[in-house]
């Protein structure tokens, strides 16, 4: 947690049980076993090949591996990739 | 996901090649002016190839702008492509065209008239009595009234309860429910005798009307006058003709025999069996014959087969034959047990015979067995009402 109105979100959605995503702003990464990976909530997309995929969040970049990768739909909030996924990292 | 692939093909989309070296802020710029891209892949280090509905693809033509890449348009799919490929092939629009209207040209005729549940009147008068009101084969079925058709029927034909009228497609279905017509009646004005309808022995004569020909115990042949429908007058000794009526009761005898071979043929299914498949096409059949039969006695079973559970009136009939191989063995019957059969066998036949309201006097069964048969008669004693109407002929 960088400061305190981030601390004060985080208390507020543990309590509420709110969706965090939502509350702190955070993108929503859904994978179907290493078929199909949802990233909502995304910032746009730093580079794109078959075998790599690098999307800016607000926790970071989030670094996708793997074979064949295809970007299914891209909207403003959502990500749909699907291809062969071998390896999701978070660089922040 | 299906549903969305439709929807793009109905509305029509290009799939499109973009060259350049910036191309992750193409896909960015695109996805915040909310331009719809899908199925995006990387070719190679500067090619992407992606999809892209119509209306998206003219609001790309900035982004490219910005962005400074090149936009190649790889292929056109949709309806709204097809459609306009159409238009330059007037001549297949117009055959669809004709296809169609011939369709609803053809299925807007009755092609066939069905007539169902008519038993005293025969298809061929309703037919003439329908063509007379202009309603036979070749017909536009929106003219039809139903309503009018039933009228027509109901009014022409005696002794319909019940006529509907379905157009089925191109068939018109006329079901047709008949009344039971009641026995008639002599009235009660014509003059007649009582004659006996069996021969019996005369137990009982209740005149009312007429003059009685017969005393108890008395026995009577078949067509006999029991009850004369002329009366003498003594005055005048003229005959006077009346409505003779009465019951003449009279014991008559029912008797029936059943012959049941002691020794028995059974067959029995062995258990193999092989099946031939038959198509029929109106009175015309194909079989598929595998080989002869090779069983030396067999039984043989019909199936048709109904496809869609009948729902459908096929040009065709499937029929299913199997043959079940069967072995026969001579088996010797409990005497007992076909002595018990065999009398039970005849009073269902009897008591099919005889009237309801006759009394049963008298039974008798006997059991005889030559030649390895067993007969059984049964005889059965009723007292009845013989009695029946018939009049005078006056000659």
């Amino acid at each position: 947690m960088k400061s305190r109105v981030d601390d004060f979100k985080y208390n507020i959605s543990e309590t509420f049980e709110l969706p965090k995503d939502i509350v702190l702003d955070l993108p929503k990464i859904i994978m179907i076993g290493d078929l199909e990976l949802h990233i909502s909530n995304h910032k746009g997309i730093i580079e794109y090949t078959q075998e790599t995929l690098r999307i800016n969040s607000n926790i970071g970049i989030l670094k996708v591996e793997g074979t064949n990768l295809e970007l299914k739909t891209i909207l403003s909030e959502e990500i749909i990739v699907t291809g062969n996924i071998e390896k999701i990292e978070i660089i922040s | 996901m299906e549903i969305i692939k439709t929807w793009n093909y109905l509305r029509g989309y290009v799939i499109i090649k973009v060259e350049g070296l910036t191309l992750e802020r193409f896909l960015n710029l695109a996805a915040a002016k909310d331009i719809y891209l899908w199925d995006i892949k990387r070719i190679n280090h500067t090619l992407l190839e992606m999809k892209v509905s119509t209306k998206g693809f003219r609001a790309l033509k900035e982004v490219v702008r910005k962005v400074g890449c090149r936009v190649e348009v790889l292929d056109k799919k949709g309806i709204p492509f097809l459609l306009y490929r159409l238009k330059n092939r007037k001549m297949l629009g117009f055959g669809v065209l004709i296809f169609f209207s011939i369709i609803i040209i053809l299925s807007s005729f009755i092609w066939s008239i069905e007539i169902v549940g008519n038993e005293t009147y025969s298809n061929e008068v309703i037919m003439e009595l329908l063509a007379d009101e202009n309603i036979k084969s070749g017909i536009i079925k929106y003219n039809i009234d139903k309503n009018y058709i039933r009228s027509i029927l109901l009014n022409e034909l005696d002794c319909l309860s019940f006529v509907s009228v379905d157009i089925k497609g191109t068939r018109l279905i006329i079901t047709i429910y008949e009344q039971d017509i009641p026995p008639e009646k002599l009235d009660i004005n014509t003059p007649c005798h009582i004659v006996a309808s069996k021969k019996g022995v005369i137990t009982k004569a209740i005149v009312k009307n007429g003059k009685t020909m017969v005393r108890k115990g008395d026995v009577v042949k078949k067509g006999q006058i029991l009850i004369s429908g002329i009366i003498v007058d003594e005055n005048t000794e003229d005959n006077i003709l009346v409505h003779a009526e009465g019951e003449v009761l009279a014991k008559t005898r029912y008797f029936y025999r059943v012959d049941e071979p002691l020794m028995k043929v059974v067959e029995e299914e062995t258990g193999e069996k092989m099946e031939i498949h038959e198509i029929k096409f109106g009175k015309k059949g194909i079989q598929f014959f595998k080989e002869d039969i090779p069983y030396e006695h067999y039984v043989k079973n019909t199936k048709e087969i109904k496809p869609f559970s009948g729902r459908f009136n096929l040009p065709f009939k499937l029929f299913v034959y199997e043959y079940m191989e069967v072995e026969r063995k001579e088996v010797k019957q409990n005497i007992e047990f076909l002595k018990k059969s065999s009398y039970i066998k005849a009073i269902e036949e009897l008591n099919k015979q005889i009237p309801k309201e006759a009394e049963i006097q008298f039974k008798d069964v006997i059991y005889d067995v030559k030649n390895g048969i067993l007969s059984t008669y049964v005889v059965v004693e009723v007292v009845e009402d013989i009695g029946q109407k018939q009049i005078i002929n006056m000659e």
